[in-house]
Formats: structure tokens, sequence, C-alpha cells
């Protein structure tokens, strides 16, 4: 299985990947239709590239009560079958990494499906910070760093 | 061993493929009282809407109990009996088990209103509901919704969007009590009156009367009254357990359960709307007649019959839906009382509102009407809200904090 990883360190929020999804799905730029998104965060300056992790044990995958997110034998991403979506946005609600957007026109949700096996936004990543990798210690159980980041958020000094 | 599971929705399901994911052996018989093919409620409402087509109701294919070597029964339980360890089903068949799992949900409740019964009263809860009620869904005919909660309000929205007369009758001072807060009340409230819902609050129906076949006409106490074609009533749902009745299994307003889904009945487990769960925060037990919930609770329930290795962290009441052109969600204590900090995000335009509920720091709720991304918010706070993790620093920089932490432990720096 390949994964998108993500080098927060190499980002320069040029948006490239936002540009290039939103293409994939729509031959339009609009960013709002893009499964990655990149923040900014001024005050602390982080880049912050940002997609589906396809998790072990997605929440998503989970909760949908329309049976509509399955996970892709061939690719490994944990997709939404958009005709079976209802719109009813809990796997929205779901995600941890709030990774998952709606599609206000066609009133579905949207996330990462890995374009098939080959992502549009790690070909037109232009530091490198994306990376599409057999790295298997990069995705080994994506709730188990979750956890960390969670017992360790009320540490922060800003 | 022997299971036996009562129910095959959100939590019979996940329960019995949580069971299935650690023992492929056991024989396991599940009891379904409605279709055996399982459907979705919470998919009913988009389905009136004309969103999703009949049969992407059912969320299992033909061939799900054959997969998982289920012998699927249809049946309703009419008893159980405790020390023989077997249920009984109406017309009299007897199914043993050595473990047992009841998910046999919740019902919907009619307040006390005379004449609020026969052909023209419906519920929206089941798959012959909503069978019926399409047939009334016809532009130009009145409906009139009892109650404003969830489900009341998706049918409302159901309604509207095929071209009925819709008016929304609710006893109390304003709609979505125990979903929204005030001020999110408020702006759904709004939306659904500029798209035509006559709403009418602190509104009590006295009595209802049938004028002719299909005509109803309802009376309130302020004197007013209202014409109808047909009404729909959701004013909440009841635990499904007077089957339990002198088998000596703890209720209360569900099954009381520990945090390994077991009852008081060693070998008798609960999950899904049925069920009265430990509370994330150590409060009451208490019943959430919830999809995420049940789906929760089930895999809990389903593991612990397996191996008794899960434990239940407590539930959090979330909960989101799409109606009116609004998402609407809450999760937690999201009201905000004493000794709570309400923190409302200022820079949102009208018509949006996120408000996150902080007790010492440590967020306790959320809530919001608006846009989907709101509803992100809220997803991105629930780990934070489930790990009791105290915020050092202004709400305001909360997506700041959370981007500062997760870029710490990214996936990319795990090597």
């Amino acid at each position: 299985m390949r994964f998108i990883t993500m080098d927060i360190t190499k980002c320069v929020v040029c948006r490239n990947c936002e540009y290039a999804c939103a293409f994939r799905q729509t031959g339009d730029f609009n960013r709002d239709d893009s499964n990655i998104r990149v923040e900014y965060h001024d005050d602390v300056k982080i880049c912050l590239p940002q997609t589906c992790m396809h998790c072990d044990d997605a929440w998503c995958l989970e909760i949908c009560p329309a049976a509509a997110i399955y996970r892709n034998e061939s690719t490994g991403a944990i997709e939404i079958i958009s005709d079976r979506c209802a719109g009813c946005k809990m796997c929205i609600l779901a995600c941890p990494f709030g990774n998952i957007h709606f599609d206000k026109i066609n009133l579905v949700s949207r996330k990462c499906n890995l374009c098939q096996g080959e992502p549009n936004c790690v070909s037109f990543c232009i530091s490198g910070a994306l990376q599409y990798t057999t790295d298997q210690n990069s995705y080994q159980n994506n709730r188990e760093i979750f956890q960390r980041f969670i017992e360790n958020l009320s540490s922060v000094n800003h | 061993m022997n299971v036996v599971i009562i129910g095959n929705s959100a939590a019979g399901l996940s329960g019995l493929e949580a069971f299935r994911k650690q023992d492929q052996t056991s024989l396991v018989t599940l009891i379904a009282k409605e279709d055996q093919r399982p459907y979705s409620k919470v998919l009913l409402p988009y389905y009136l809407r004309g969103k999703v087509p009949y049969d992407h109701l059912f969320i299992r294919d033909k061939d799900y109990f054959n997969r998982l070597k289920v012998n699927c029964v249809k049946g309703t339980v009419i008893k159980l009996l405790v020390d023989q360890q077997c249920v009984q089903l109406d017309g009299g068949t007897l199914l043993p088990y050595d473990k047992l799992l009841i998910a046999s949900g919740s019902s919907p409740v009619k307040p006390p209103i005379p004449g609020l019964s026969g052909e023209g009263i419906h519920h929206l809860w089941t798959l012959e509901d909503v069978r019926q009620l399409k047939t009334h869904f016809i532009k130009g005919k009145r409906v009139a919704v009892l109650g404003s909660g969830f489900v009341s309000l998706q049918g409302a929205c159901a309604a509207l969007s095929q071209g009925l007369t819709v008016s929304v009758i609710e006893l109390v001072e304003r709609i979505m009590m125990r979903a929204l807060d005030e001020q999110g009340a408020d702006i759904l409230a709004e939306q659904m009156k500029s798209k035509g819902v006559d709403l009418r609050v602190n509104t009590l129906t006295t009595r209802i009367d049938k004028a002719e076949e299909q005509r109803y006409l309802l009376h309130f106490k302020d004197g007013g009254h209202l014409e109808s074609d047909f009404i729909i009533v959701g004013t909440g749902v009841r635990p499904n357990i007077d089957f339990l009745e002198g088998t000596g299994v703890k209720v209360d307003a569900g099954i009381l359960v520990n945090e390994q889904m077991e009852s008081s009945q060693p070998g008798i487990y609960a999950a899904g709307d049925v069920a009265q769960v430990p509370s994330f925060n150590g409060g009451r037990p208490v019943v959430h007649a919830l999809w995420p919930t049940a789906v929760e609770t089930g895999i809990i329930a389903g593991a612990c019959m397996a191996s008794g290795n899960n434990r239940y962290k407590g539930s959090l009441n979330m909960n989101v839906t799409q109606m009116f052109d609004l998402t609407v969600a809450s999760m937690g204590e999201f009201i905000g009382d004493d000794g709570c900090e309400s923190w409302i995000d200022k820079s949102l335009p009208d018509q949006q509102y996120l408000k996150i509920v902080l007790k010492d720091d440590v967020p306790i709720g959320a809530t919001c009407v608006g846009s989907a991304d709101l509803a992100a918010t809220l997803g991105m706070l629930r780990p934070l809200i489930r790990g009791k993790v105290r915020l050092s620093g202004k709400p305001e920089t909360l997506k700041s904090i959370m981007a500062q932490n997760i870029s710490q432990h990214h996936q990319a720096f795990v090597k």
C-alpha cells in the first residue's frame, strides 16, 4: 500500500496541491473542491498540508449511516461512493483531522481517494513536501499518533 | 458458543461485525423485527426528500448474513427466559443462547393528545412509516408536524422539499431543545420561516378532530387551530424494554450496562438505543437515541462478547444533519451552564454560528449551525473533549494550537 506523506518542514504553501486536486476532481481550479488543504498559521509559523490519512480504523467508515464509505482494495484508499452518499455529514463530524469536506452543489461529502493510485497533488508539489510512499512506518496506526498529539496538546507554550 | 443478537440496525450490525471479527466459529442467530435486509433509519428522511433512492436505504447486501455465517430470523422477541437462557419469539419459537446481545432499539412515543390516533397519524421511524408517508407526500398537501427535534424537522424539511405546506408545532418556547442551544435554534428557526414553514412555538395541542377522510383539525390551547391533511409525530422515543419485565435485568429508562456493555445479568449485553450507558464525563448513565452512539456501543458489546477485551470510554452525544440548507450539529454539553465558559466565534458572518463550551479550560461541548466546515471543527474538537484536554490559551487560537501539536506528531515525522 502506498500513502501520501506530508513533510511540513518542506511545505511552502504554494497551494499547487490544492489546485491540482481541484482540477483532477472537477476540471476547474476552485480551492473549495480540493481534498487537500494547506493551512498556514502565521502566529506560530506553521505550514500544515492536510489530506486524508486513510486510517487503519477509519472512524468515517465506521460511522457512515449509508454504508457509502469503503476501503478500495487495490489502492488502500478509504473512499466515499458519491452515489450512495446522502449528505448527512456524519463522516465530517467523525474525522478527527477535519479532512472531509462538503460539496454544496451536489450535497455529498468528499475526500481524498488517492486519485486511483496516481495522486495529482504529489505530482505537482514543487518542494517535495508531498511524497507517495510505501514507507510503512509513516502510516502505522494514525490513531496512535493522534493519541500522542492529544496527550501533548495541553503542554504547548505559546 | 451460541450467540443471539436481537436487532439488525446500527448496534445489532456493528455488534455482529465486531463479534465476527474475533470469532468466526460460534453459532450466531440474529432476530430482526422488520425487514430482514438491514436498512438505515438515518437515511429515511433523505429518501423522503428525494435525495436517496429506495434501494439505497438498504445498507447491507443480500448475501450479508450468509457471508458472516449468521442465521437471520424474522420475529419479535416477546419474552426473555433468563434461567433457561433463551428468548421467546411471537409464534412460540424458543432460541437458546450462551451470550445475548439486546439491540432492540427504541420506538416513538405519542403525547397524550385526544384524537391523536388512527390512519392519518404517522411517525417517521421505520421503513414502513416512510412507505406510507411517501404516498401522502404530494405537492400541495398540508402536513402538521408535532415536535421539533431532529426527526420532526427532517420530516418537515422533506415535506417542504416536495412542495407540501408545512406547519411545525412545538410545545416549548423554541425548537431543537435537546439538540441545539438558543442562538443556534434561532438561526435555524429564521431559516425555516424564510423558506415558508409555518412554525409555531409555545403551542400546546389540546385536541385533534378528524373532520373527514384525510382531514384533521388541530386545536391549540391559545384558541387557535390548524387544518391539516395528515400529521407527523416526532415527540421522542422510548427504549424497547417491555419484554424484560420480571426478568430481573436491571433497567431504568433503558437497560443499564457497565463499561463492557454487560447488563446486570452476566452473559446478557445491550447496545444502541435500548441501552443506558456510562457517560464520558462520569455523570448519570444515559440513553442516546443516536446513530454514532449505537455504532460505538455495538462495537464494544460485540468485542466483549467475543473476548471481553474492550472497554467503553463512555458515550459522548454527537449528532449532525443537513436541513433547510444548513448544517446543524452538536456534541457534549453544549448549552453552557453556570461554572462554564462559552466561546462564540465572532469572526463568522451572520447565519453562521459556532460555540465551544469549556469548563476550567477543558472543552466539554460544542454546537454549530451554518456551513459544513463548522461541523469539521466539531470533529476536530471531539478527541479533545473525550481526552479532557486542557487548552492553554484563548479559544480563538484553537486552530493554531491544534496545528502546532498536530505538526509535532504528524506521520511525516514518524520515521
